[in-house]
């Protein structure tokens, strides 16, 4: 499979390669210490009865897995998941396309509102969720107010099983700062020429986005979405401090199921077996992104 | 030449593509604890607020002062996270030598090896007085019949009463005669939603403080004593359910679950929009802080046949395993737990629910004791018992249920049915599959 990546290679290009190793070499070091290594005593671990002590493990084969097929709540967390991740990975890249359009333009004041965009990204994520509790508050919040205002009854947002999960998409588009930001620079990288070009050809703006933006775009937007599902399977803290997976299990994501089933249920092993299926998932996903990116990323030679 | 190489292009997509799994294995970095000392270090984990520590400081400079010998270390922890942080202290072996242990947490800390079994050390100790302590709040604490923690506070949910509501409303207020219909009809009465105003608070807590309170008056109970069986599928817990979800959803004489997030303080009861709720020992410091009216507590009303029942619930302090030095933590926890220790800490202080009797006299006498708190001893001494769960491995999946399904319940998106049938049939199947570990 690696064939295809594989090319001829030159003295310059090999001295170039061993410096380009050399400088990713602590990052390197820090993968497979910090993160390949867990991932597969992770592994090893999910095949265990494992609950605090790792003295007198037992090996018990496929049972955490066996477990977790069984729990409905399982199901229920992959479900919420995978609503939350599309829901996060759609919008919030439109959403984040969309400012980054918009943060292009040459006009006065630009690098404010850059700014002003971006900030919800340095600040800390409980912070925010805090913030968006408030915000979300059906009688006392912002949202509600302001939709009171102009004569509609707001939503219970996070308070209903209903709204929890539109409710933590929405919350998500004040986050996309650092896709925003990549994008940008992506914008910022389409030569002039090509624009110029379609404008003699007669492009108006759609044409242009759709059939020149867009396609210098595509390796930017395909890298955006790759990370955008990854750290959306990963949202935590909005989970720990906003919803706690509730109401009922209606936001219960794998990864709030995988924490409590670790620190409430002290079932580490099954959380072990929780953290190796959101691996695979990821995977697939990933991998099913590289394919279907072959039919619509661009690569300019 | 014709060598070949992966281009780096290839190369960065590739990792990427590794990073997206592997990123998940981070678990956190784990507390690591030096131990090279000249005196004897005693490290501790437990989760006191800011406004609190002052106390434990005096406490701990006078415990130093008469063992100058010791070196008290603490690692604080919020209440929030203290019970995950535990379990990850313990799994990386760094648990500290005392731990604070919520009374929910003991059974399943003692059997993964988290708390040492201490009953010899304190049955040995002539002048600990354990006996001293609440029969029901040194329960908590015995797994397999053998003490593995030692509580420190321990107390009942009673009525709690918004008096300047019940003066504004020329009412009585709640009395030793009240049933749980009388509590309803005050409600009722005393609501006017549209100004905001609610009778009953709307807490639901089928949990281990709460049961007690909000299932016993109708003889109703979440499950059996020795927490095998879900008792929740019975005409008592279903007329009892009946009767809090009709008080919200049907008089509307309580807020429902979305309508109590508005209120300030994060409680409907002590934000002052209602003119009652349950409550607690522990709860009173926070009344007084923050209540913005004058308030009293009553003892809980009864059931139509006269059955008056409460929950009540504590927490408390153990040895690790970890500790090479279970002699000196005990040393401290004798002197912490005694009822001198308890007088200090929790009565004069007015912290609340010392978890000896003497003590919770002594705190009758504190500013944020209500005048008619002596009801709290009563509740102890006459009518209180320990909630469940607590004593079954799977207690805290069974409470996870209770929790989510009486928060359905408030918020109106379940029926009564519905929600005995899926705490009926989840928390049982907990109960089962941990049956064979007990």
């Amino acid at each position: 499979m690696l064939r295809r990546y594989l090319r001829p290679i030159s003295p310059s290009a090999r001295r170039e390669e061993r410096i380009f190793y050399l400088f990713i070499l602590p990052w390197l070091v820090g993968l497979v210490v910090f993160n390949a290594g867990p991932v597969l005593g992770m592994l090893g671990l999910s095949f265990t009865d494992w609950r605090i002590s790792l003295d007198d493990l037992q090996f018990i084969g496929l049972d955490n897995y066996a477990t977790l097929v069984a729990d409905p709540i399982f199901w229920t967390s992959v479900g919420n998941t995978l609503y939350i991740v599309v829901g996060r990975v759609v919008f919030g890249t439109a959403f984040a396309l969309f400012l980054a359009i918009l943060l292009n333009q040459k006009v006065p004041g630009i690098p404010f509102f850059r700014a002003v965009y971006y900030l919800p990204t340095v600040t800390a994520g409980v912070a925010v969720a805090l913030v968006w509790i408030w915000i979300f508050n059906p009688r006392l919040g912002i949202l509600n107010y302001s939709l009171k205002q102009i004569g509609i009854t707001g939503p219970p947002w996070i308070y209903s099983s209903q709204w929890v999960k539109p409710s933590l998409i929405l919350m998500s588009m004040f986050a996309v700062g650092p896709n925003m930001i990549i994008l940008l620079a992506g914008l910022q990288g389409v030569p002039k020429e090509l624009y110029e070009s379609a404008e003699i050809d007669g492009a108006g703006n759609w044409a242009k986005f759709r059939n020149v933006t867009l396609p210098m775009l595509s390796p930017v937007l395909f890298f955006v979405i790759i990370i955008s599902v990854v750290s959306s399977f990963q949202n935590f803290t909005e989970i720990r401090v906003m919803t706690e997976g509730g109401p009922g299990e209606s936001s219960n994501v794998l990864i709030w199921y995988l924490w409590e089933n670790a620190f409430i249920f002290l079932q580490l092993g099954v959380a072990a077996a929780v953290a190796w299926i959101m691996f695979v998932i990821l995977m697939a996903l990933t991998g099913l992104q590289f394919r279907l990116g072959r039919r619509w990323v661009f690569y300019e030679v | 030449m014709n060598k070949q190489q992966l281009s780096r292009r290839a190369f960065l997509k590739l990792a990427a593509a590794s990073s997206s799994g592997v990123a998940l294995a981070g678990l956190g970095p784990l507390r690591n604890i030096a131990a090279a000392q000249d005196t004897v270090e005693l490290t501790f984990g437990r989760h006191w607020e800011a406004a609190f520590r002052p106390r434990q400081a005096e406490y701990d400079e006078g415990f130093m002062e008469r063992h100058p010998d010791i070196k008290i270390d603490i690692t604080y922890n919020t209440w929030a996270d203290h019970n995950n942080v535990v379990p990850a202290w313990a799994a990386a072996g760094t648990l500290p030598d005392i731990i604070y242990v919520h009374g929910s947490r003991a059974t399943p800390w003692a059997h993964e090896g988290i708390i040492i079994d201490i009953n010899d050390i304190v049955v040995a100790d002539e002048e600990f007085n354990v006996d001293g302590m609440w029969e029901e709040s040194v329960r908590l604490y015995r797994v397999n019949g053998r003490i593995h923690a030692l509580p420190y506070d321990h107390g009942p949910v009673i009525l709690g009463y918004n008096k300047d509501m019940f003066d504004a409303a020329g009412m009585d207020y709640p009395n030793g005669d009240w049933t749980m219909e009388d509590m309803a009809a005050a409600a009722v009465e005393l609501t006017d939603s549209d100004m905001g105003v609610w009778g009953w608070d709307g807490q639901l807590n089928l949990g281990n403080s709460g049961g007690g309170f909000f299932l016993g008056a109708w003889g109703g109970a979440s499950m059996n004593e020795d927490e095998t069986q879900m008792t929740m599928d019975t005409p008592e817990v279903r007329e009892a359910l009946n009767h809090w979800y009709n008080l919200i959803h049907e008089a509307g004489a309580a807020p429902s679950g979305t309508e109590s997030e508005a209120f300030p303080n994060q409680n409907p009861f002590r934000s002052g929009a209602c003119a009652m709720g349950h409550i607690a020992t522990w709860s009173t410091p926070s009344m007084r802080a923050l209540a913005n009216f004058e308030w009293d507590v009553a003892p809980t009303p009864m059931g139509a046949d006269g059955t008056r029942s409460t929950g009540a619930f504590g927490s408390g302090y153990g040895i690790t395993p970890t500790s090479d030095k279970p002699d000196v933590a005990w040393r401290y926890l004798r002197e912490y737990l005694s009822l001198d220790g308890m007088i200090f800490m929790w009565s004069l202080s007015g912290r609340g629910s010392p978890a000896r009797p003497e003590g919770l006299e002594a705190w009758l006498t504190s500013d944020p004791a209500p005048p008619n708190g002596q009801y709290f001893l009563e509740a102890m001494f006459d009518y209180a018992v320990t909630g469940p769960p607590f004593s079954s491995l799977a207690a805290a999946q069974v409470s996870n249920i209770l929790g989510r399904e009486a928060g359905l319940l408030r918020l109106g998106e379940t029926s009564v049915d519905a929600a005995i049938a899926a705490i009926t049939e989840e928390a049982q199947a907990a109960l089962d599959a941990v049956a064979e570990d007990m």
